[in-house]
Parts: C-alpha cells; structure tokens; sequence
C-alpha cells in the first residue's frame, strides 16, 4: 500500500474540515465541527489505551475532567492563561495515568474497566464537595477574554485548533502502527502471556500507553472547557462522557489511527440530528431521541463488529481478491 | 546452560512440583515425559519465569534467575512455547514472527527480514501474510515455535508442539526440531508421543506425581521399572519387544 493510500482516508477528513471555514460561515454548523475534531481526538487518546494496548477503560472522563478543571481553575483563581492550566493538567493526569496503569496489572478485563469507573467517580465526588477550592457542583464559568493566550477564539480559529490537535493525535498513532513499540503493543493487545513469553515487559509497556493516553486526554479537556466556556463535575467526569470515548473508537475501528475519527462524525451528527427532530416541545416525545440513538448503536455494535475502518479494509480486500481471480480465470 | 537445584511448586496444599533437580548442557536435547498432572507444564512455568518457585533454584547461564519476570529470562536467552497455542490471533503470521524478532533488534524493517527467514525455516512462508487465526492447528504449533526461534534463543522450551498432529505433520516437526538441534540449539521438550520422543531425545526425564522418577537415555527409560508402572505400562514394553 502506498503512503498516499495509507492516508486516503484522512487526506479526504481532514482536507474537507479544512476547506469547510472558508466557505460555510453558519455558527451551528462550525460548532459541530469543533465538535465533532475534539471528540475525534478525545477518542484517538483513549484509543492510545483501549484499542492499540487493549487495556479498555471506562474512566476517561477522570483525565478530561482534570484537563477541563486545571485549565478553567487556573484562569479563574490564579490569573494565568488555560495554557499554563493545560500544562498543569497533563502533569496531574500523567500522575492518575500511573495509578490507572498499576491498576491494569492487577486486574484484567472487565475488572480493569470497573476501577476505571472508579476513578472517575472518586475524583467527581472529590470535586463536587471540594466547593472552597472547585465551586463544587455549581460548576466554574469561564470567562471570555479574545486572544490566542487566552484561548478565546472565534468559531474558524477553533475549528483550526482542534483540527490541528486531530492531525497530531492522528499522525502519532499512524507512527506508533509502523514502529517497534506499536507492533509490541499488538503483541501485549492479542495475548499477554504470549508477549511475556517472547521478552516484551507487558507491564511497562501498559503503564506507558495508558498514561500517555491519560496525558493526551487531559490536553483536550483544557481545550474543551475553553471552548465551552464553563464546567461542571457532574459532566466532566461522567460515565457518559467516558462510554462516548470508547464508542467513538469502538464503532469507527479498534486500534486504527483513522477509526475515532469517523465513530466521531457518525456518533455526533447521529446525536446532534436525532436531538434536533426527536426532542423539545413540539415533539411530545421528549427523549426519545435517546431511544434510537442507543438502538442504533446496539445495531452496529453487533454486526459490524470490526468498525467502519473495518467495513472499509474488507471492502479493499474482495476488491483486490476480485481482481486476483479475475486475473488467475483470464 | 540451566541447572535446576531442587525445585519445588505448590498450589495451596497440592505439590505440583516436588525437588526436581535437574542438569542441561550446551546442546542438549532433552525430552520431559509422564502422565498428565504430572507437572511438566508446570516445571517449564517454573524455569520461565511464571511461577515463582517455593523452594529451590532455577540457574540460567550463570545467573540465578529464580523470580524473574518471563520477559527478563526469555531476554537471557531462554524462551518458551505454550502447550496451548497463544499465537496474536488478529496479526499477519509475519508480524506475530516479527514481534519476536523485534525483542533482539530494534528497526522494523531489520525485524522483518530476520522474521521472514525463520518464517522460511519454519515451513510457514506460505502462510507469511495469513492471520494466524486462520490456521489450522499444525500450522499454529509451528507458529508457536517460529515465534519463540525470532527471540534468537539459546535453550528453547517446546510444550506439547506435537500434540494432535497427524503422522506427516508429526514427521514434519521432528525433522525441523532436529535441524534447529544440528544447528547449535539446545532444546527441552515435552511431550506425549513416545515414538517421536524415542527419535528426538538424548536424555528423557520422567515426572510423576511432581517428581523426577527416572532420568538417562530413550533404551534406558523405556526399560525401567518404575516408568513402565507410572506412564509407559506393560502393553507399551511388549510392543517394544
């Protein structure tokens, strides 16, 4: 495969979030696509963990949270820019990265998951009654100050940021795919003992994925509380928000630098139309949009098990296979 | 090359393992026999590094490597295969060969050339750019040792590479065991089937029961005694006769 077809894929997403500033203005549609980057990215980090080293975690939001609260808290109490917060909540993510790894060599599958959980309701409990230091549960308005320092950017710079981090997450996990330590990282995903066996240090290789991972999460966190403008425990570090990172990657492919990247634009165009004709007082049927949203997920969990990179690979194949019989007949 | 010095593994009040002492040298190929529950498996989980033994010691090119992690051992030169195959099931044979390779050398693309050839010796270059999920399970023993060989060992433990192969497959794999041996290797392995280990072994070990019964040459095992009572049984002697 060449490095143009490689990147086919990416060169068409990432092109298009490009070109798409300059031509569409609507401040909705632009949203969606900040949107629908950073949820990309915040789904390429926990794929770093869950897809390349197969260590699945429900607790992500513990490191988006940490990014969101060390940002808006830094600009808030201490005056500083985000970016310092952002620094600062890598640090303290990389810190709870650790913790996260020891504990994937204690415990295996869904009981790694669980104390995933954990962690994140741990530190939301923490935050919602910490109220001298976090404002607790009523949560931490951001203010807008304009600047780049500052982080307080209109709709296009936005979109150029958060396709920038995408790009990066993007390039580093096509990277980690082709090098020693991803191919590693396949070994310890397929089967632990076997990697042991064959003189890969699984435990380490784990704590390194997982807490890079954490780092990269947290980045993005400081990132979206900017953008937003305000934060809240309950939403940052809620089991939803968690659930959201992994299916992202789950449906766009496992362990594929492109698949987070198209689970985010399926699972947040999904949402955003459902949200928009199935909710509100017109309607009458208040939630529902929730109702198919989880029906379509269960759809495409069980019969495209592979993703849609996966759908994608297999179409290459037959096409190929295709033109190989063709060839073998004439 | 490996000493082991009276050996002992217990799981709660079981004795898995009971003071195995045991000697290989440089280039020996010496082959574990006995009954199932014996401890072979076990024994070999021992020497690799996944069960850290209650008494005794296991010596491996001169450092005492009771206790490491299997990764350290296999690193020293000792790598293991495991009687049920766990090959990277979602992989490319090549690259769950080359993820072996990758232990000893650190460019990809070195790794890779270095897989291919023991893909080759191994009678796997067919199925190079196959998962190995797909193959069937003659071809999955041999992965199973392809990717052990990648790690350049030094003394290779074989755990049942045998087991469930039919006549040709079987005569397959003994050839190749036999070439790895003539090439300087030196191997233990265990196994069930008598006949090949007969052809294979220069030294056989007998366990039962956790314990090391007998222990010398194939002609002199299958005449002992104690071996015909715990594993061999008489129907085994009088058609050796």
């Amino acid at each position: 495969m060449t490095a143009l077809s490689r990147h086919a894929g990416a060169l068409v997403l990432f092109g298009a979030a490009a070109v798409v500033p300059l031509v569409v203005r609507d401040a909705f549609f632009l949203d969606s696509l900040v949107l629908i980057l950073l949820w990309g990215a915040l789904s390429a980090a926990w794929n770093l963990a869950g897809g390349y080293a197969g260590q699945v975690s429900i607790g992500h939001a513990s490191f988006f949270g940490i990014g969101a609260y060390a940002g808006a808290i830094m600009v808030t109490r201490f005056h500083q820019g985000p970016w310092l917060g952002m620094l600062l909540g890598v640090a303290i993510s990389i810190v709870a990265g650790l913790v996260l790894g020891f504990l994937s060599n204690r415990l295996k599958g869904p009981y790694f998951a669980l104390s995933t959980i954990a962690l994140s309701q741990v530190l939301l409990i923490a935050v919602s009654r910490w109220r001298g230091f976090t404002a607790g549960g009523e949560g931490i308005p951001v203010p807008f100050r304009p600047g780049f320092a500052t982080l307080g950017l209109g709709h296009v710079a936005w979109v150029y940021l958060a396709l920038a981090v995408a790009i990066l997450y993007y390039g580093a996990e096509m990277y980690l795919e082709r090098s020693r330590i991803g191919y590693q990282l396949a070994g310890v995903r397929e089967d632990e003992d076997a990697a042991e066996a064959i003189g890969i240090a699984t435990r380490k290789l784990k704590v390194i994925a997982i807490t890079v991972s954490a780092a990269l999460t947290s980045v993005c966190g400081t990132l979206w509380a900017q953008y937003i403008g305000f934060v809240d425990p309950a939403y940052v570090f809620s089991v939803d928000l968690s659930v959201r990172f992994a299916l992202n990657s789950i449906i766009g492919g496992l362990g594929t630098a492109l698949g987070p990247y198209l689970g985010s634009i399926l699972i947040t165009l999904l949402e955003t139309y459902l949200r928009a004709t199935f909710s509100g007082l017109k309607t009458g049927f208040t939630g529902l949009y929730l109702v198919i949203y989880g029906a379509a997920l269960i759809l495409v969990v069980r019969w495209v098990r592979e993703g849609l990179t996966g759908i994608a690979a297999r179409l290459r194949v037959r096409m190929a296979g295709g033109a190989r019989g063709a060839r073998a007949h004439a | 090359m490996l000493t082991l010095e009276s050996v002992s593994k217990r799981f709660g009040g079981l004795t898995a393992v009971r003071a195995v002492s045991l000697e290989v040298r440089e280039h020996d190929l010496v082959g574990i026999i006995g009954p199932n529950g014996a401890g072979k498996t076990t024994l070999f989980n021992v020497i690799s590094g996944y069960f850290r033994p209650e008494e005794g010691r296991v010596v491996f090119a001169g450092r005492d490597v009771t206790g490491w992690a299997p990764h350290d051992v296999c690193r020293l030169g000792l790598t293991r295969t495991f009687q049920i195959v766990k090959p990277f099931g979602n992989l490319s044979v090549i690259d769950n060969v080359m993820i072996g390779s990758l232990t000893r050398v650190t460019s990809v693309r070195t790794a890779r050339a270095d897989a291919e050839r023991v893909v080759e010796t191994c009678g796997l270059a067919p199925y190079a750019s196959a998962r190995a999920k797909a193959l069937p399970i003659a071809l999955r023993k041999r992965l199973e040792v392809a990717r052990a060989l990648a790690t350049r060992p030094r003394l290779l433990l074989l755990d049942e590479v045998m087991a469930g192969l039919n006549p040709t497959e079987l005569g397959g794999l003994v050839d190749l065991i036999r070439r790895l041996h003539a090439e300087g290797l030196t191997l233990i392995v265990i196994e069930h089937i008598m006949a090949a280990m007969m052809r294979l072994a220069q030294r056989i070990v007998v366990l039962h029961h956790g314990e090391k019964i007998a222990e010398g040459a194939p002609a002199q095992i299958v005449g002992d005694r104690r071996v015909v009572d715990a594993y061999l049984g008489e129907e085994f002697v009088l058609a050796q006769a």
